[in-house]
């Protein structure tokens, strides 16, 4: 026994484990299962992460391993979506309990994050190509799941169209490339000898296409349309769509970094992602469903995650990547608590904000800003992340400790500030210590595409400044339904009643998918 | 007027009337009237975070159910019948007794003129009671459509005249023009950005103006609507009750057909519509606020529906009707098409009227009258049949006052079985109006049923160092979640948030995954450690203030709140050592509807304050003095304590327990030892109810508090669910029977209410709005779509006040559709309307009827049951429509 278990190695078992969990989900669709096998499902859920990790923390280089490529990278990639999938499966078993596709929900849920996770092992791209066009086809039919409702239906199919499109284009873009460097393995197309025999044109090209097939599913303008409209599939869905898929532009394209660090694409890119971040955060603002505002962060969010890339700093966009899932899913899970009580709102209005502590925000921000600009020795993407850093801690400290009430108060603020800078540096840390063997570093980006980013994000908040201090002009009601039109849904996904649920047979109808004791 | 309002044609309904006529008529006072009475239809809607149950129906009692389902069907095709699929499966379970359908069938055949032979008729109709469907191949035959054509020379006794729909939903109806889903597309849109409780960072440009002016100022903006719709509303007036007068007259809607008119609208999105009203009774300064919505409405209708009209005639459905009518002789009557040439003009026409008047709508009632009678009779056998208790009894040590609420009634029999303790039932606000404001909160909330309004506002003190670090830690804690909500509205902060804040939320994320039960305790025990919330005391006192309602009572007031009640009660003598008051409240995590399953009467949250004020003021020395001239004598060594029944998971929890006297001492070890037995006894019994996939678990206790700390769980209790009966009684009348927790009970004895007050006040106050719960349930069972809110999973809280499904859609009136329904495929509320059984002497009754009109109009129209028990023990059932 002893002697078996050496022989297997540690990707072994996970692949192994993996299988586990296919045959699990097979064995759920079957009607004759007893429905509680769900919970011996989600703990064979479990496995294949725990593996994961155990992965990701023993091995450091570099391994291919048959069709795959078993490097740090992807194995963070495939921790993360597997743990998503976990924990929504986990929440699956009550949030779900007694719908009619019980069952479905957890096959599909396999579907979609067992799939992904396999994409971003694989070494092989044809087999990137299968395992990210399951990834899609899953989420789509889990949207599709409750067809018997029409806007779940219209979202479904307009989400399988934008789908199909993106990987028939990912699908031209690889064959492009397989074709002219002759190899179909990661391993070896992008490697230095393999991209020269490509012409500057036809590396802009591929670079193009990568461009479109990962801003559709990152739900980039002008794509945006199917995460609008994809509110309508149920809680635990949404944040496997927002966590777990959305985000595969960020690992796509650090994987084909060589071949996307050219001149065109970024640009391209970082246009059409500066648009969808101004898009999302002009949802979070004028919308006031709780989901809605929520897809509008995402879309924000993956904009500028794809910045990130188009600046070379795919490290930082992988952190981006990863942190934001867990951020967005939790987010999605507690969206039952978004009721607005009034105790909540009853906040101290009546404190002095003194000049001394505000300066002293200021100053501060500028401090960290500065600091960490010299700490990682910045190179251009860090200007922005000192930005935002400096930004945020002046902004944080005026609302946690500036305008906090007595000396609880302050104190209290004046700790969390200080205990989340330093989660936020020791997760920085470890994520770097984990990855910088094998995330490219990227080109150092033009200094034309940092100004054009930071003129984006700067010239957008001085107009927002303008527009919240001149609300009633005519320019500020356009802007402000124009982001309104921008964030509702298509007009056919949305029915002021959920008819289907009169047309729900009962049990003696014979035809459920839910057995009832 | 201006000069694009010419329209060369007339349309659809009106029956020529010219537009300046119109206008003449309806003057502005006229339109506000209009809209009042309109607003009958719908019933006003409040924040979910104080969920009260209402009925859908309040306004619309003066008919009875049937003509009201029948309208509803008619106009909305909403119906208020439970499905043949339901009934047939209430049915498999053995809940309708067939004999009771089939005497229904022979009332109804009694009661009808028929001019056919008895048998062909009581075939026809056994038949047709099966509540099969007609067969589509049947419907589709071509003689039956020539027949039809044949027969429309006979008028049917019968004409329904169509309901008056609005021309938005005509163009859909007839040719599939989807032109009443874009309008409300826009009016939801519309509403939730104005009315927004969820402080969105950019809210709608004018919003403190009135909503109308609001959405006039912005829509010649909207690139939603094409140029020439911005440029038609652009130029509607700038008042909204002129707008309202102009949109109707270019619409040519006859002055005869306005508030049918109107209330077509309110009823389209009868939640959004059932906000503003709600909102338009808060404030003085909002109080046009219907008035504004439907000229919003019907001025965007207006602009919408332009390009499509004149609308054409709407074509007759006599034919396919007269079809349904022969196919139905056919399937169920066994008489196939051929034969009808066999049958006199008379006959033929009696066919028909039998097969027009057993339709669909009734043979439902049929069974949903018997699905009632079957539930009366099994109840009427408990209570009956039960042997007499003797009255030697032991002594009493502690007595406990508990709310209504159904899920009182399986606490309160375990109680009883665990020891010498005696209990009441009582509406949970302790007939105390108040308005309750915790510790440090700026908001107060009025803890009694909606249907009242609260004279005294009661506040929770503390010393004032306690209380301002109390304070200060308050904000302390809110402030992260305020830090987090703006740095996630900022555009380059919230960049950055998820590599702040990710890290905190997988951990608790993952804390709440895989360790529901003990995560959530720690969050909460974590919470209320850094809290320290000090001990307080409650202002009782009366205090004068400039603005509001008063602080307190006046020493008078004390004295009759406590008397009334306790008379309400039936405790005037025989005190035990203890009274305990019971409020209840429920536990739950990330749940929206978290508000529903607290105590209904005092206004959607636990019932804990109330309690704890009535208890303080019973044991007021001053108040006893007085009470004891009343004829009240409470002894000196009785105390009164306040407790919190915790539904969720059956606890107690103690909220005030003054210095006991040696006899309450004992009483109180008593309780508490007895209670971890009651606990466990009653969740064992809830906990089978609930789905749980099969599972057996040990300890019931720690399962039932796992539902309250579990994030993911969508049934952490049942609430009010299955409710079906009200009982207004000595706890004689129904002590060791197994009541199931469907059935509200009230403490009285008819010997203490000489004039009868006692049992008028229980009817106008706890009966309404046990009869509220019971339709909102009932509504939301029968009409999930229309008067529920759907399924949980679906929903998105919008503007933190309300939730729609999916995308968007009207703001969701009811109940989940997890909240009734056990799943997909089996429901667990069974939409029976309440019965309420009093025990009292039939002139008890008469009196009462007499009295309350609205109470006779409910019973008479349907809307409630009653029976009576009287003094010999003799159950009597007072029929619908048949009392005088």
């Amino acid at each position: 026994m002893l002697v078996t278990l050496k022989l297997l190695s540690l990707p072994t078992i996970f692949f192994l484990s993996l299988a586990m969990l296919a045959l699990s989900a097979m064995v759920i669709l079957h009607p004759r299962v007893p429905l509680n096998f769900v919970r011996i499902h989600v703990r064979i859920c479990g496995l294949p992460p725990l593996i994961a990790l155990l992965n990701l923390v023993t091995n450091s280089t570099k391994v291919i391993f048959g069709p795959w490529r078993l490097d740090p990278l992807a194995w963070l990639a495939t921790l993360f979506v597997l743990t998503i999938g976990l924990v929504v499966q986990r929440y699956s078993v009550r949030q779900l309990l007694g719908d009619r596709n019980y069952r479905g929900y957890f096959a599909l849920l396999t579907l979609t994050t067992g799939s992904a996770s396999l994409a971003w092992l694989s070494n092989d791209l044809r087999l990137l190509l299968v395992c990210w066009g399951a990834t899609l086809l899953g989420l789509t039919l889990l949207i599709r799941l409750n067809r018997d409702w029409r806007v779940a239906k219209s979202a479904a199919v307009r989400a399988g169209r934008l789908f199909a499109l993106s990987w028939i284009i990912l699908l031209l873009a690889i064959t492009w490339l397989a074709l002219m460097t002759g190899h179909w393995q990661f391993s070896l197309t992008l490697t230095q000898g393999s991209l020269v025999q490509l012409s500057s044109w036809e590396r802009t090209g591929i670079a193009l296409l990568l461009v479109i097939a990962v801003a559709i599913p990152a739900a980039q303008y002008p794509f945006q349309r199917w995460l609008l409209d994809s509110v309508v599939a149920p809680t635990p869905v949404s944040a496997v769509m927002h966590a777990g898929v959305v985000n595969a532009g960020g690992i796509i394209l650090a994987r084909f970094a060589p071949i996307f660090s050219g001149d065109l694409a970024p640009i391209v890119l970082i246009v059409l992602s500066g648009i969808s971040v101004l898009l999302g955060t002009g949802t979070i603002l004028v919308q006031v469903d709780y989901k809605r505002q929520l897809v509008g962060s995402t879309i924000a969010q993956m904009g500028f995650m794809l910045i990130q890339c188009s600046l070379g700093a795919y490290l930082a966009a992988i952190i981006h990547a990863v942190l934001h899932g867990l951020f967005k899913s939790a987010l999605f899970l507690q969206a039952g608590s978004a009721v607005h009580h009034n105790e909540q709102a009853v906040r101290a209005t009546t404190t002095q904000t003194s000049f001394l502590w505000r300066t002293a925000g200021i100053i501060l921000g500028l401090f960290v800003g500065i600091g960490f600009w010299f700490i990682v020795k910045g190179r251009g993407y860090d200007m922005i992340s000192a930005l935002l850093l400096g930004w945020s801690v002046s902004f944080a400290w005026s609302h946690l400790v500036t305008s906090g009430v007595g000396r609880i108060g302050r104190t209290v603020g004046f700790t969390l500030l200080a205990g989340a800078l330093i989660v936020f540096s020791i997760i920085l840390a470890a994520f770097y210590v984990l990855l910088h063997g094998t995330v490219s570093q990227g080109v150092q980006p033009h200094t034309s595409s940092i100004i054009l980013v930071l003129f984006i994000l700067l010239t957008s908040s001085v107009t927002g400044a303008w527009l919240s201090r001149h609300p009633s002009s005519t320019f500020s009601a356009v802007v402000y339904l124009w982001l309104v039109h921008l964030g509702e849904p298509y007009h056919d996904s949305i029915e002021s009643h959920p008819k289907y649920l009169t047309a729900m047979p009962y049990s003696q109808g014979g035809k459920t998918r839910w057995m009832e004791r | 007027m201006d000069g694009t309002l010419i329209f060369p044609d007339r349309h659809g309904l009106q029956q020529g009337m010219s537009v300046p006529d119109v206008l003449n008529l309806v003057s502005t006072n006229g339109i506000n009237d209009w809209v009042s009475s309109a607003s009958r239809v719908i019933a006003p809607l409040g924040p979910i975070a104080s969920f009260a149950a209402r009925s859908p129906w309040t306004g619309l009692e003066e008919q009875s159910f049937e003509q009201i389902a029948r309208w509803l069907k008619d106009l909305r095709d909403v119906d208020i019948y439970p499905s043949a699929l339901l009934l047939q499966d209430a049915k498999n379970r053995g809940e309708i007794d067939p004999t009771l359908l089939e005497k229904g069938l022979q009332h109804w055949l009694d009661s009808q003129p028929l001019k056919l032979p008895r048998d062909v008729a009581e075939r026809f109709c056994r038949a047709a009671l099966q509540l099969d469907d007609l067969p589509a191949n049947l419907l589709a035959a071509t003689e039956l459509g020539g027949w039809a054509k044949k027969l429309s020379s006979l008028t049917l006794p019968v004409i329904k005249t169509p309901p008056v729909q609005t021309l938005s939903f005509r163009p859909q109806r007839q040719s599939g023009i989807k032109v009443e889903e874009d309008l409300n597309r826009h009016v939801i849109k519309c509403c939730k950005l104005f009315l927004d409780g969820s402080h969105a960072a950019w809210s709608l440009p004018n919003r403190q103006e009135s909503f109308y002016r609001a959405w006039h100022r912005l829509v010649q903006y909207d690139p939603a609507l094409n140029r020439s719709q911005r440029q038609l509303l652009k130029n509607c007036p700038k008042e909204a009750t002129s707008a309202l007068k102009e949109a109707l007259s270019a619409l040519e809607i006859p002055p005869s057909q306005i508030q049918n008119y109107l209330e077509a609208h309110l009823l389209a999105l009868p939640g959004w519509a059932g906000m503003m009203l709600w909102r338009s009774q808060q404030t003085y300064q909002e109080n046009s606020l219907l008035t504004e919505y439907l000229a919003v409405r019907i001025s965007m209708e207006w602009a919408l529906v332009q390009s499509y009209l004149p609308l054409p005639e709407q074509p007759s459905e006599e034919q396919a009707l007269l079809i349904r009518l022969i196919a139905a002789w056919v399937h169920w009557g066994d008489l196939p098409i051929e034969d009808w040439s066999q049958l006199s003009a008379t006959q033929q026409r009696a066919h028909l009227t039998l097969a027009y008047r057993f339709d669909d709508l009734l043979r439902r009632r049929l069974w949903l009258e018997a699905w009632e009678q079957t539930y009366e009779e099994r109840l009427k056998k408990m209570i009956i049949s039960k042997k007499p208790i003797s009255h030697v009894e032991k002594p009493v040590s502690a007595q406990l006052a508990f709310c209504i609420d159904t899920r009182s009634e399986p606490f309160r029999r375990a109680l009883e079985k665990a020891g010498p303790f005696e209990t009441f039932g009582v509406a949970g606000f302790f007939g105390l109006p108040i308005e309750t404001c915790e510790l440090g909160s700026k908001h107060s909330h009025a803890s009694l049923p909606v249907m009242l309004k609260p004279k005294h506002k009661i506040n929770e003190f503390a010393s004032k160092t306690d209380f301002e670090s109390y304070q200060q830690r308050r904000q302390a804690a809110n402030s992260v979640t305020h830090t987090f909500r703006t740095m996630k509205q900022n555009m380059l902060t919230s960049l950055l948030l998820p590599e702040v804040s990710g890290p905190w939320l997988s951990l608790q994320m993952l804390a709440r995954s895989f360790f529901p039960r003990r995560a959530g305790r720690i969050f909460r025990q974590l919470q209320s450690k850094w809290l320290q919330k000090p001990s307080t005391e409650l202002s009782l006192d009366y205090l004068q203030m400039k603005a509001g309602l008063p602080v307190g009572f006046s020493e008078e007031e004390k004295v009759q709140y406590v008397s009334q009640l306790l008379k309400m009660m039936g405790l005037t003598e025989d005190f035990a050592p203890l009274v305990i008051i019971c409020g209840h409240g429920s536990r739950s995590t990330n749940n929206p509807y978290a508000a529903a399953l607290d105590c209904g009467a005092c206004g959607g949250a636990s019932g804990g304050f109330n309690a704890r004020v009535l208890a303080t003021l019973c044991n007021q020395a001053r108040v006893r003095e007085a009470l004891e001239t009343e004829g009240i004598k409470i002894p000196e060594d009785t105390m009164f304590a306040a407790a919190e029944h915790i539904t969720t998971f059956n606890q107690l929890r103690w909220l005030y327990v003054p210095e006991l006297s040696e006899g309450a001492q004992a009483a109180f070890g008593r309780i508490c030892e007895a209670l971890s037995k009651v606990s466990e006894r009653v969740n064992a019994e809830q906990l089978s109810r609930l789905p749980n996939l099969g599972f057996h678990f040990n300890n019931p206790n720690t399962e039932m508090q796992r539902l309250a700390e579990d994030w993911s769980e969508v049934r952490p209790e049942w609430g009010l669910a299955r409710n079906a009966a009200f009982i207004i009684g000595t706890r004689r009348l129904t002590k060791d029977c197994n009541l199931d927790g469907r059935v509200f009970l009230h403490s009285y004895d008819w010997h203490d209410d000489y004039d009868g007050t006692l049992l008028s006040s229980i009817i106008a106050g706890p009966a309404t709005v046990a009869q509220w719960v019971n339709l909102q349930y009932y509504a939301s069972t029968v009409a999930p779509h229309y008067y529920g809110s759907g399924n949980k999973a679906t929903q998105t809280v919008t503007a933190g006040f309300g939730v729609m499904q999916g995308n968007a859609s009207d703001l969701l009136t009811g109940l989940p559709w997890q909240s009734v329904m056990k799943s997909d495929g089996a429901f667990y509320h069974a939409p029976l309307r309440l019965l309420v059984v009093i025990e009292a002497p039939d002139e008890y009754v008469e009196r009462l009827m007499e009295h309350d009109l609205a109470f006779h109009q409910k019973v008479q129209n349907g809307w409630i049951r009653l029976a009576t028990i009287d003094s010999k023990g003799h159950w009597n059932v007072i029929k619908e429509g048949n009392h005088d």
